[in-house]
This record gives C-alpha cells, sequence and structure tokens, in this order.
C-alpha cells in the first residue's frame, strides 16, 4: 500500500495575479507610449453627448441615391465574394493534406493562402484603386483577394476532416485525383462550404460598405464626404441605411447557415 | 422542410434540384450586379499594362530613412490592437454571461444583450472611427475606441456561444455545494468555457491588427496613414516597405496565436 502523508499537500502556486498585473503594466505602458489621456476623454464626455445628439435627426431627403450607392455595395461585395469562390475552389484542394500531390505543393499553397490573407482589403483596395483607376471593379478584386485567403484556409481545414474511407471508395474506382476531389472532396462538405461562403458575403457586405474611403465604389464614399461637409443628418441617414442592410444580411446569413446543419 | 435536400452526386445522375436553384439565384443576382458593379473584362484586361507598370513604380530600392519611423508606426498599430482587444475583453466578459441563455438572469436581459451586441458589430470599425475622429480628434484614441466598440460585439457573442455548451454536471457540482450565483459562474461556467474564450480572443487579437492596419486611412492612427499618403504623395519606395511590414506583423500573428491556440484547445 502506498503511503500517504498525514499533512494535505501544498496549496499549488497560483501565477494568475502575477501575469495579470504583468498584463495591467502592459497596458499601463502602451497607454502612455500612445498618448492617450484619459482625462481628455472624460472632459470630452459631455461634448461627445451633444456630438451625439447632432445625428439624432436622420435626414432622408437623398435616400434614392442612397439606395443606388448600397445596391452598388452590395454588388461589389457578391462579385468579390465570387473571385474569392474561384480561388479558394482552385487553391484548397492542394491546401489540404489528404489531397495534395506532395508536400511541396501544399506548403505552397498554404503560403499563398496566408499571404493573401495577410493584406487587409483596404490597404488592398488602395493599391488596386491606383493600378486600376477608380470604381467598384478593384474594390470587388481587393475583397475577392483578401477573402480569398480566408474561404481557401476554412475549405481546406474542412477537406481535411473528410472521412479517409469516402476518400478511399473513390480511388478504388480508380478515379484520377481532380476525380477524387471532385466526388469525394468537394460534396463532403457542401454543406460547411455554403456556410462559410455565406459568411464570406456578409463580412464582404461589411467591408464594401467602408471601400468608398478610398476610392473603390460604394456608400463609404458618400459617408465620408457628408461627415467632412459636417453635415450629420445625412450622415445619419446613410448610417442607418447601411445598418438596415448588415442587419438584413447578418440574419439572411444566420437563417441559412441553421437550415443548412 | 427543416434540410435542404442536398446530395450530391444523386441516383439519377441530374444535379440535385435545390443546388439548380441557388445556382440559379446566385447567378442571376451576379449578372444583376455586374453592371452596377461595372465589372468589364475588357476594362480588367486593359488595364494590365497599368498594374504591371505600377508594381514596376513600387519594385525600387526601399527608403532606408524611413525605417525607424516605420518600425515607430508599426509599434503603434500593434499597441492600438492590443489595448482594444483587452478593453474589449473586460467590457464583453460580464456581457457574455448575460447573453448566454443558461446565464442570463431573465430572457428579456438575454434578447436585448443580444440585439445590442448585433448592433455593436453590424457596421465596420472604419465607420465607427469616422464618427470618433469627429467626435475627440485625430490620434490613436478614436481607433482604439471603434476598435473595442466593435470588438465587444464580437466577442460578447462568441463568449456567450461558448457559455451556452458547456456541460451542464459540473454547474449541478458546484450548485450542490452551495455556491451563490456568482461563484457558480466563476467556478463552473469560467473553467470550461476558458479554452474558448483564449481562443476568440486570439482571433480578435488578430482581427484588430489588421484593422488597426487600416484606421490610419481616416486619421485614427497607426500605419494606414502612412500607406495613404505615400500613396497621394506617390513615394513609391515606401509603398512597398510598409506593405511587406504589415504582411509580416500579421502572418507573425497568426503564427503565434494558432500556436497558443493548438496548445490550449
Amino acid at each position: 500500500m502506498k503511503n500517504l502523508s498525514a499533512t494535505p499537500p501544498k496549496k499549488p502556486f497560483n501565477s494568475l495575479p502575477v501575469w495579470f498585473s504583468l498584463w495591467i503594466a502592459l497596458l499601463w505602458l502602451i497607454v502612455f507610449d500612445l498618448d492617450i489621456s484619459l482625462q481628455m476623454l472624460l472632459y470630452g464626455l459631455d461634448d461627445m453627448a451633444e456630438y451625439f445628439s447632432r445625428y439624432a435627426e436622420p435626414d432622408f431627403s437623398d435616400l434614392p441615391r442612397y439606395l443606388h450607392l448600397m445596391m452598388q455595395t452590395i454588388a461589389t461585395a457578391l462579385w468579390g465574394t465570387l473571385i474569392a469562390l474561384v480561388f479558394a475552389f482552385l487553391l484548397a484542394p492542394f491546401a489540404a493534406r489528404n489531397l495534395t500531390p506532395n508536400k511541396v505543393t501544399y506548403r505552397l499553397a498554404r503560403e499563398v493562402l496566408n499571404f493573401l490573407r495577410a493584406l487587409p482589403d483596404l490597404l488592398l483596395a488602395l493599391i488596386f484603386v491606383a493600378a486600376l483607376g477608380l470604381g467598384p471593379l478593384p474594390g470587388a478584386l481587393a475583397l475577392g483577394v483578401h477573402t480569398a485567403g480566408f474561404l481557401g484556409k476554412f475549405f481546406a481545414e474542412s477537406l481535411e476532416r473528410v472521412d479517409k474511407g469516402v476518400i478511399e471508395a473513390i480511388q478504388a474506382t480508380g478515379a484520377s485525383r481532380s476525380q477524387v476531389v471532385m466526388y469525394a472532396g468537394w460534396p463532403s462538405i457542401l454543406r460547411e462550404a455554403i456556410g462559410y461562403t455565406l459568411y464570406i458575403v456578409d463580412r464582404n457586405v461589411r467591408m464594401a460598405s467602408v471601400l468608398g474611403l478610398v476610392g473603390a465604389g460604394g456608400i463609404g464614399l458618400a459617408l465620408h464626404d457628408t461627415l467632412r461637409f459636417f453635415k450629420y443628418g445625412e450622415s445619419a441617414a446613410l448610417i442607418v441605411v447601411i445598418l438596415t442592410v448588415i442587419l438584413a444580411f447578418d440574419y439572411f446569413s444566420t437563417w441559412m447557415r441553421g437550415k443548412l446543419t | 422542410m427543416k434540410y435542404l435536400p442536398l446530395c450530391w452526386p444523386t441516383r439519377n445522375g441530374l444535379p440535385p434540384l435545390a443546388l439548380v436553384i441557388s445556382f440559379a439565384v446566385v447567378f442571376g443576382a451576379l449578372a444583376w450586379a455586374a453592371p452596377i458593379a461595372e465589372i468589364n473584362p475588357l476594362r480588367l484586361i486593359a488595364s494590365v499594362p497599368r498594374l504591371l507598370s505600377f508594381i514596376g513604380n513600387i519594385l525600387v530600392m526601399p527608403d532606408a530613412q524611413y525605417f525607424p519611423e516605420l518600425f515607430r508606426k508599426m509599434l503603434e498599430t500593434l499597441e492600438m490592437a492590443m489595448l482594444a482587444t483587452s478593453i474589449a475583453l473586460a467590457i464583453s466578459l460580464p456581457l457574455g454571461f448575460l447573453a448566454a441563455k443558461n446565464t442570463s438572469p431573465h430572457p428579456a436581459v438575454f434578447h436585448f444583450m443580444r440585439t445590442l451586441l448585433s448592433f455593436m458589430r453590424a457596421l465596420p470599425e472604419l465607420v465607427w472611427a469616422l464618427v470618433f475622429v469627429s467626435a475627440v480628434g485625430l490620434g490613436p484614441l478614436p481607433g482604439v475606441m471603434a476598435l473595442a466598440f466593435v470588438t465587444v460585439g464580437f466577442m460578447g457573442k462568441f463568449f456567450a456561444e461558448s457559455i451556452e455548451v458547456v456541460d451542464a454536471k459540473p454547474i449541478e457540482g458546484v450548485e450542490a455545494h452551495g455556491a451563490g450565483w456568482l461563484q457558480v459562474r466563476t467556478f463552473a461556467y469560467l473553467p470550461q468555457a476558458m479554452p474558448d474564450f483564449i481562443g476568440s480572443t486570439l482571433y480578435i487579437l488578430e482581427h484588430n491588427l489588421r484593422a488597426a492596419a487600416i484606421l490610419g486611412l481616416v486619421g485614427a492612427g497607426g500605419v494606414g496613414y502612412d500607406m495613404v499618403m505615400a500613396m497621394r504623395l506617390f513615394d513609391y519606395d515606401r509603398i512597398l516597405s510598409i506593405a511587406l511590414g504589415i504582411y509580416l506583423i500579421v502572418a507573425l500573428l497568426d503564427r503565434l496565436s494558432s500556436h497558443f491556440r493548438s496548445r490550449v484547445i
């Protein structure tokens, strides 16, 4: 029989307070370094209340123009998603460990997806606007390139979870690699893939509404201009339009994803 | 109809009806959207030379004198993301408990919190940054405020969802010891949901870093401002180093967070 000690075991050292205080210290340093004065924030609270009251009366007199711009925003988001979907459809099988031809293609595809994902879409839009000129087209391209990285990663991760038996069954019929991908890979993850695509559509509508800031079409430019000319009523109306459309897309995609799983 | 009849390949060899309908809807929407979004393949092909000449312009020797300044700006971006994530974490932890079906004190509170959170995350950071910049002036403060505001919406929802899926048995166990309302939440719910919390916090940190890199577009601090100015002033020797700097820091955080995530979960 094991020798049991009479004294209870020592309480383990709890390192949580140490980490917590280090974290707070780091945050304090950051606040100090960023020159954020909390005093200013506190003094500004009254001004802020007054400032936000200026948005209280939305001015919907220019609504048809806003709706047209919003339509352009949605169109940009849809085309961006299509571009992303095409890229991801081609790249994802190479980035999935169980379907990729060899290690080199796997690493290469993963790195390409990482690279696409790393640059924020607004920076890409900035670059594409400089290269292609103004309009929604560079916006759609930027959204497509950026979200292709996300979609490709999601698809690849889903493809890696495909049941081995399904893949073997298709391989046993003498299917080529592309046939395995088409008849074992994609059909097994169809629901998940549609779910991810809906999520990306949702996200792209959100981002497309600010792409206008860099001249890439959509409603963002109008919002920027009205804020710059201090037309708070019109800004409020624009925010209401954007908010409504985004919430509608959010509910639609949540509902649709609920139906799928 | 609870589930869409999705099955592919089908028995009769024809594509399933649901897929045909959804493809028709999607392509209809895309065709409708093409002229509005000015999608024009000809224009795309016609602008290839411009794209190439732009790339040629970018690929020059980087401006070495700018590097210390760039480093300073990158650090500022990282700091903004960390500060905003910490503030959002502190706010959304209690909100998450109020917005979870099983820990919310009352269904009315639950519905109210869920609606509030979805409103907070509806608008992109940049819109809030625009509003906050015109409220408190230029600098990192409005950027941090905008980031924290939006990510409270996301984090609260993520936290609430991970609280809702915790196992009920440990909670009963803790309750059986006579633990109070707050004790049940800190000693039964929180430890179980912790891995999920850490995972979503890391995801939010990554998201915030990307967002902080572009907030400078509207004057809310960070490296984005330099990028816009370099574009406007045609400082081509800076564009590539800024883009590479952002790529490097985002990729680094991506690696770090996936390392942590695999250790936690």
